[in-house]
């Protein structure tokens, strides 16, 4: 799966306000179309998974992951904060961009690690930093995945 | 707010399957060669007890039983279906019709149901 198919309008935030972890998680799910109670199983599960050891892998990237029985399939969400957040990341530098990806405990197609892998290999492409800093629009950013 | 049991077996069945991924070598390999750390892995167990002692010890005795039978106690319900054997429930069922939150057994195989918007 390509991961262009993933990403549309209504999941893409160029403008995160949110200005703690927690927040962001929140405001990353808030994108997805879920119930209020889903959204609130959801990020306890987030939260569960960032203990374990955090998800931002550094250079800016953030990638909150988790599986849950909330969704019925694969959900993903981009988001950018221009002055970026603590998350714990492994360089210690705040992080700027949040791919979300949450997946049922169960996939037929099983989407879940290789898309992962994905989003973790787009975030080590040279200098997509800066191009998903001087992003304007939601538009800029699906045409620069589609690229991917 | 206190959180219903049906919720709680849910995040308890997402807990166990987050703990059986993390003690996958395979799948923690490449988590790791992503970039992942996954350096507090012993917390999933605290996590794990901390739901368990909020579950109602004879429901949880219950999902234990059909944990030894299937390696998801929990199915989804869609279209009045149970998605763990595939076989309709009955249409009186309160989860077919209204509530969500309730905690029912699929009569054919004896999961535990919840559903999905």
């Amino acid at each position: 799966m390509d991961l262009k198919e993933l990403f549309d309008h209504y999941n893409v935030s160029l403008d995160l306000k949110a200005n703690n972890k927690d927040d962001i998680l929140l405001e990353l799910i808030g994108l997805l179309k879920l119930e209020e109670k889903a959204k609130e199983m959801l990020f306890k599960m987030l939260k569960k998974r960032e203990n374990l050891g955090s998800t931002g892998i550094g250079k800016g990237f953030a990638i909150p992951h988790c599986r849950s029985l909330v969704v019925d399939k694969l959900n993903v969400a981009f988001g950018r904060h221009r002055q970026g957040v603590d998350f714990n990341s492994i360089d210690g530098k705040p992080a700027q961009f949040f791919f979300l990806i949450v997946a049922p405990p169960i996939e037929i197609s099983n989407y879940y690690l290789p898309v992962l892998g994905k989003v973790a290999q787009f975030c080590k492409t040279p200098d997509i930093d800066s191009k998903l800093q001087k992003l304007g629009k939601v538009e800029d950013f699906l045409e620069l995945i589609n690229k991917a | 707010m206190k959180e219903s049991q049906l919720r709680l077996l849910m995040f308890l069945q997402d807990l166990l399957c987050l703990k059986k991924e993390i003690q996958d070598f395979q799948v923690v390999e490449k988590y790791e060669e992503m970039g992942f750390a996954l350096d507090k892995k012993e917390r999933i167990e605290e996590a794990i007890k901390e739901v368990t002692e909020q579950l109602d010890p004879v429901l949880y005795q219950r999902f234990l039983r059909i944990s030894k039978k299937y390696d998801r106690p929990l199915a989804p319900l869609k279209n009045g279906v149970c998605y763990g054997c595939f076989v309709s429930a009955p249409t009186g069922s309160k989860l077919v019709t209204q509530a969500k939150d309730v905690i029912e057994f699929c009569n054919y195989c004896g999961r535990i149901m919840y559903r999905i918007s």
